[in-house]
């Protein structure tokens, strides 16, 4: 008995040593993790924030630092750091040279030939040659990557043989993307695509070394080591799903004499006060704020709204709730939301009202002028005018004869979406008489599966342009498509999609841009969604801070020009 | 009690083994999968789930997973840090978690012992209301709202410590994180060792030391405290664990790189291996703990290990 | 009694033949043992227990603020003209305002709000004109009245936490004394189920019920109940552990009573002490895990509210408009104070063997 109790004893005793290890913390635990990464003390060091980095503030760890797996603005813009692409984007959004020194466009518009610079180098000395892009293109195809964003190629940019590739049907040898020499990549389309120079600064189209990629095998780009740059900067200190990382200035980066920053320091905040708090006492450079916060700051002037891109909107399920078949319903529904007091009083980050199935502020024209820079050019189907929308309503009613209509509408189990759910809950039911709406939060998977699924009446959701175009937004009502979740159909609406892509129209920009205008016209007068804003989001960035490029599609945030000025 | 060590291991593995079935067949009535996700198509969705080997019934999934486990792989994360095995995730992220969680509890358990045993001895004065007090302040305000109080004032304001963690001031920036997860355990093991002390002192043996000539420390200390115990440590293993395995709140507001708001991260984005992975180290925790509160309540308590002596 | 001996004794002096002094009706020092002479031998348990509650005065101030906040959970929502869902947004935000302090100073509609250009002191309803409106607790981020609010919540919250505390008693404590009692490889099987249930992380299994179900307050009762029963045995089991090998079961046992009747009558009301403690903190954590829920975007839905919803909405302004998020707390705090009081009253009331102390 005396044995067993020795034994305990020594048992307690261990759990209190433990515990007593636990207390002075913090401190072995972080050391071990900080060896555990590949960066090792260097690493650790780095986390200290020299004067000239950028502290950055992201809502979102890092998903993936794959360019071809990654799916997520915060990746998106932290692979872009640190890897460039053949084009890049300048200040106002438009493709400019990067690795590319120029391309050639072919007469028929379906074979591009860039050319490459020379000075180009990855970070482990080798050359950036036309062989990476392939291996890059190859994978973003490959079936057994099965890149969630393989559809750039295929769809999008219509890259010769993309979709056999990608289902398995061709060699990855057969794709249309070959290198000609080092430093000559041709690429062989489908059809021309006028807005093909601007997808290669999206991630999915960026090199990847193969013989770099066959070294590290699965563990490519989930720490510093099994990352290559050959941007601007070089990922010094990484884990996967880290909340805090760092990248360092490259100084063999081809462009290094314009990059003023010596380094970028993210950090993961989720929670908006505390992000708040360390922009006041100085840790950040650049925070997103939220709309309760705006009132405070809103007379700094960090203080800043940018576009986001994205449009909300609430999508009626058209094909399977048979009393929203109903035209005279939908248009009641529309006409009865009042957009303004949205964004003024309950975003407040300087969301804009929109009333155009197209969003604003992202996709210029060939005049330069911006595609749905005209919010009132659908006025007589999408405006906030309760007394039509009333009327329109009990119109509605009559034609499927009934006196009132109970209708739940799915949102995302987020702050922002529960919030303009309940204005749109309160303005419906108080416009529209007879009209209940029940709200029911879903996390996004399932809200978003619901949606696929066909399983919902109405569905709050967002849509975000993957390229600056205004097919990103018009091609997802087309018969079939994979987000025309009310299962909306048209076949004049088909028609003219169609002849926008891949008939003759796709090689005329002016007619193709005012032939989309008809297509926008049919989705709004049926109202097939309802458009509701496009968000912005408010930020603080530091009055010592200059040159942060923000862009709506692709890379929301570039860090190349920017320049922090010393303290 | 060898015996009884050994078999107690054994049921653990098998409830372990259970546990594992269960939470595949709850992933399985989970809506929504990992790749529900606006810009990805039905046949993108197909593709995927025959790259994962999700199209294949749950039994061969399940019995790939154990195997699998067995050997040291828990698979890798569909979506939240794609392909990236969970044993890597979960190694630089689980000491973070255990590092502030024990620290909590240490503080809570402290604090709430003395509280528990100055509320039991001064009973019904003053002291005892205070004490009352602090400890309902403690079960009644979420750990969040301390998080950001404790943050504003000692962090933005008077700047003692850091607002967010970060791994290179480990120690300072757990401070915050640790107190403010301490209150819960804090309030819980003082008012129960108040009502269990107070159970104790009343008790006949407790007379009977007393009439005995036994007084003050080593009559509260050798006694009543040793009795009181018992329940307490029942009480404070479910909540060891609890705090271990990481609060999501608390490591959400200091950004903790722990498992805490993986673990809500995962289940909002139907993160299946991961969800599985840390509910199975959860579960792994929690039985070892368990199974050590159950030997020590032997030591503790000689009724009870007669009683299994008899067994 | 020491006041009685001494009132016994003012009435003492007035009598004229003897004149006793004070100290011939001084008791000796044995206080304490005439305390006992109060008998109650011939009331029943119950009665007598009811008695000891209501002379410990904590106890009495927790049952009378539990009683409070019920009216006011019953009647609050309705003691204005605001509904807890009616949305205006041209209010929104709006400090309390009460008419009867308005002019000291106090709840006149005025708060601070530290801009990044320093603190500034505004009042919202003289910027916006409001004059005649009053909003007692102040407005949120819709224009809703955070008064109405708030009792809503505490009435939703009452009933999630009560509901959901009675159920887990009855199915844990006889889990857990049935586990206890028979022990050997009833006892294994039973903690070994336990270990299934307790083993998968609370969060996994609510949320999974909640996704599964539809959300509202049926289901997060369910949820909870589904896993806060676990601690309530355990105590039990622990308990019965300590007690079933006692003299006096063994006396029941030995006079041919059955399992159940040592079970459910004999060890049951000796128990009973750390099962209401348990009780009283299962409320808290009921209502703590709904606030989690909502936290996580899972409580009670939309425009609903609890208790937890509002302190997480509040939350998201506490360091904006800080007033938000105090009502819905110190109506949490008080609520959890009582529950704590009542349970240590009713705990000592009912434990035969405190009568001692």
């Amino acid at each position: 008995m005396k044995k067993t109790k020795a034994i305990a004893a020594a048992v307690l005793a261990a759990v209190m040593a433990v515990g007593i290890a636990g207390c002075g913390g913090g401190g072995s635990t972080a050391s071990t993790s900080a060896e555990s990464a590949a960066a090792g003390e260097s690493g650790a060091a780095a986390v200290e924030a020299s004067a000239e980095d950028l502290n950055v503030m992201i809502e979102t760890p890092v998903q993936s630092l794959d360019p071809q797996q990654a799916t997520d603005g915060t990746s998106f813009e932290v692979i872009a750091d640190y890897t460039d692409g053949l084009m890049q984007m300048d200040e106002t959004g438009k493709p400019v040279p990067a690795i590319a020194e120029s391309y050639e466009v072919s007469d028929d518009g379906t074979v591009y030939t860039f050319k490459l610079r020379q000075d180009a180098k990855w970070s482990n000395g080798t050359p950036v040659t036309a062989k990476d892009f392939v291996f890059g293109w190859q994978r973003a195809v490959d079936p057994k990557v099965a890149s969630e964003y393989k559809t750039m190629l295929i769809d999008i940019g219509q890259v010769k043989n993309a979709g056999d590739c990608a289902d398995g049907k061709k060699e990855l040898s057969e794709l249309g993307v070959e290198a000609v020499d080092d430093y000559t990549l041709k690429v062989t389309l489908n059809v021309p695509v006028s807005y093909f120079p601007a997808l290669m600064y999206f991630p999915t189209f960026y090199p990847v070394n193969e013989e770099f990629y066959n070294s590290v095998g699965d563990t490519f780009a989930t720490s510093p080591d099994t990352t290559l740059s050959n941007g601007a900067f070089i990922l010094d200190d990484y884990q996967p799903a880290a909340t805090a990382f760092h990248l360092t200035k490259n100084a063999d980066y081809y462009d290094a004499d314009k990059v003023q920053l010596a380094g970028l320091n993210y950090q993961v905040i989720q929670d908006s006060q505390q992000a708040l708090m360390s922009y006041q006492s100085g840790d950040l450079d650049i925070t997103l704020v939220n709309g309760e916060q705006v009132d405070q700051v809103k007379d700094d002037p960090a203080f800043k709204t940018i576009g986001a891109g994205y449009l909300w909107y609430v999508s009626p399920n058209i094909s399977k709730v048979p009393e929203l078949a109903n035209k005279n319903i939908r248009l009641a529904m529309t006409m009865a939301v009042d957009r303004n007091a949205i964004t003024e009083t309950v975003l407040k980050d300087g969301s804009i009202p929109t009333f155009t199935a197209v969003p604003p502020q992202f996709a210029t024209g060939p005049d330069g002028s911006d595609f749905s820079a005209d919010q009132e050019k659908f006025s007589d189907v999408c405006k906030t005018d309760t007394a039509k929308a009333a009327e329109l309503w009990q119109q509605g009613l009559k034609e499927i004869g009934k006196d009132s209509l109970e209708l739940t509408m799915i949102v995302d189990a987020d702050d922002a979406p529960q919030k303009v759910a309940q204005v749109l809950q309160e303005q419906w039911q108080t416009n529209l008489p007879g009209l209940t709406i029940n709200i029911s939060p879903e996390p996004k998977k399932q809200r978003v599966q619901d949606m696929q699924d066909g399983n919902f009446q109405l569905g709050l959701t967002r849509w975000g342009p993957d390229y600056a175009d205004p097919m990103t937004y018009l091609g997802m009502w087309k018969t079939g498509n994979d987000n025309n979740y009310g299962e909306w159909s048209n076949a004049d609406y088909d028609a003219i999609i169609d002849e926008v892509t891949t008939g003759a129209t796709a090689q005329d920009p002016e007619k193709r841009w005012t032939t989309m205008y008809d297509a926008e016209k049919i989705v709004m007068d049926e109202a097939v969604i309802f458009p509701l804003y496009s968000q912005s989001n408010a930020e603080m960035i530091s009055p010592s801070v200059t040159g942060i490029e923000f862009h709506p599609v692709a890379l929301n945030r570039v860090y190349k020009n920017t320049v922090k000025a010393a303290k | 009690m060898k015996k009884y060590t050994i078999k107690r291991i054994v049921t653990a593995i098998f409830t372990l083994l259970v546990i594992v079935l269960i939470l595949f067949i709850l992933m399985k009535l989970m809506p929504g999968s990992p790749f529900n996700d606006e810009k990805l198509s039905a046949d993108q969705r197909v593709q995927l789930y025959a790259k994962y080997g999700l199209d294949q019934p749950v039994v061969v999934q399940f019995f790939h997973y154990v195997i699998n486990l067995l050997h040291g792989d828990m698979g890798v994360s569909y979506n939240i840090s794609k392909n990236t095995p969970i044993s890597a995730l979960v190694a630089t992220r689980l000491p973070v978690s255990i590092g502030i969680g024990f620290a909590a509890v240490m503080i809570g358990a402290i604090i709430g012992l003395i509280l528990g045993l100055l509320a039991a001895l001064k009973h019904d004065t003053i002291v005892d209301t205070i004490c009352t007090i602090i400890s309902v302040i403690g079960v009644s305000v979420p750990s969040y709202v301390f998080a950001l109080l404790l943050s504003y004032s000692f962090g933005f304001r008077l700047g003692m410590f850091p607002m967010l963690y970060s791994q290179a001031k480990a120690f300072q920036s757990s401070v915050l994180p640790s107190i403010s997860l301490s209150m819960f355990t804090m309030a819980s093991i003082a008012r129960f060792t108040r009502s269990e002390m107070l159970e104790v002192m009343g008790s006949e043996y407790m007379l009977l030391a007393e009439s005995k000539g036994l007084s003050g420390r080593a009559l509260i200390f050798r006694h009543a405290l040793r009795n009181a115990l018992i329940p307490i440590i029942t009480v404070l293993a479910p909540l060891i664990v609890d705090l271990m395995t990481g609060s999501l709140v608390v490591e959400k507001i200091f950004a903790i790189p722990g498992v805490g708001s993986l673990l809500v991260n995962a289940i909002q984005s139907n993160d299946y291996n991961v969800v599985i992975a840390l509910s199975f180290i959860y579960s792994a925790m929690y039985i070892i703990i368990m199974l050590i509160v159950d030997i020590l309540y032997g030591i503790i308590d000689p009724r009870i290990r007669l009683a299994k002596k008899g067994d | 009694m020491a006041r009685k001996a001494k009132a016994a004794a003012a009435a003492a002096v007035e009598a004229p033949v003897y004149v006793p002094v004070d100290s011939d009706f001084v008791l000796k020092d044995n206080a304490d043992s005439i305390a006992i002479d109060e008998n109650f031998a011939s009331q029943s348990f119950w009665k007598d227990a009811l008695i000891r509650f209501f002379h410990k005065t904590s106890a009495v101030v927790g049952l009378v603020l539990i009683v409070l906040i019920t009216i006011f959970a019953i009647v609050g929502p309705g003691m204005n003209k605001y509904s807890y869902s009616d949305q205006n947004l041209t209010q929104k935000n709006l400090a309390p305002r009460v008419a009867a302090f308005e002019n000291s100073g106090i709840l006149d509609g005025s708060e601070t709000i530290h801009t990044s250009s320093g603190d500034k002191k505004i009042n919202y309803y003289k910027e916006y004109k409001l004059d005649d409106v009053y909003y007692w607790f102040g407005s949120d981020n819709f224009g809703r009245d955070i008064w109405t609010r708030t009792w809503q919540g505490a009435r939703v919250s009452l009933i999630i936490a009560v509901a959901a505390a009675i159920i887990d008693m009855v199915i844990g404590m006889s889990y857990g004394l049935i586990s206890g009692y028979f022990g050997g490889r009833v006892d294994m099987v039973m903690q070994r189920i336990l270990e299934v249930c307790n083993g998968i992380p609370r969060l996994v299994i609510v949320t999974l019920l909640l996704l599964i179900l539809k959300p509202g307050m049926g289901t997060i009762i369910f949820a909870l109940m589904l896993t806060e029963w676990v601690s309530m045995s355990r105590i039990a089991r622990a308990e019965m552990l300590k007690l079933k090998e006692m003299e006096f079961v063994l006396a029941s046992r030995t006079l041919g009573a059955g399992s159940f009747f040592i079970i459910f009558k004999e060890i049951l009301p000796n128990i009973i002490g750390p099962i209401i403690t348990q009780v009283m903190f299962s409320i808290p954590t009921a209502i703590f895990t709904e606030a989690f829920l909502s936290f996580v975007g899972l409580g009670i839905p939309v425009p609903q509210c609890s208790l937890g919803s509002l302190i997480s909405l509040g939350f998201n302004a506490l360091t904006t408009h800080s007033y938000q998020i105090v009502p819905p707390l110190i109506v949490m705090a008080l609520l959890m104070l009582s529950f704590n009081l009542v349970g240590d009253g009713l705990r000592e009331a009912l434990d035969p063997k405190m009568k001692e102390m």
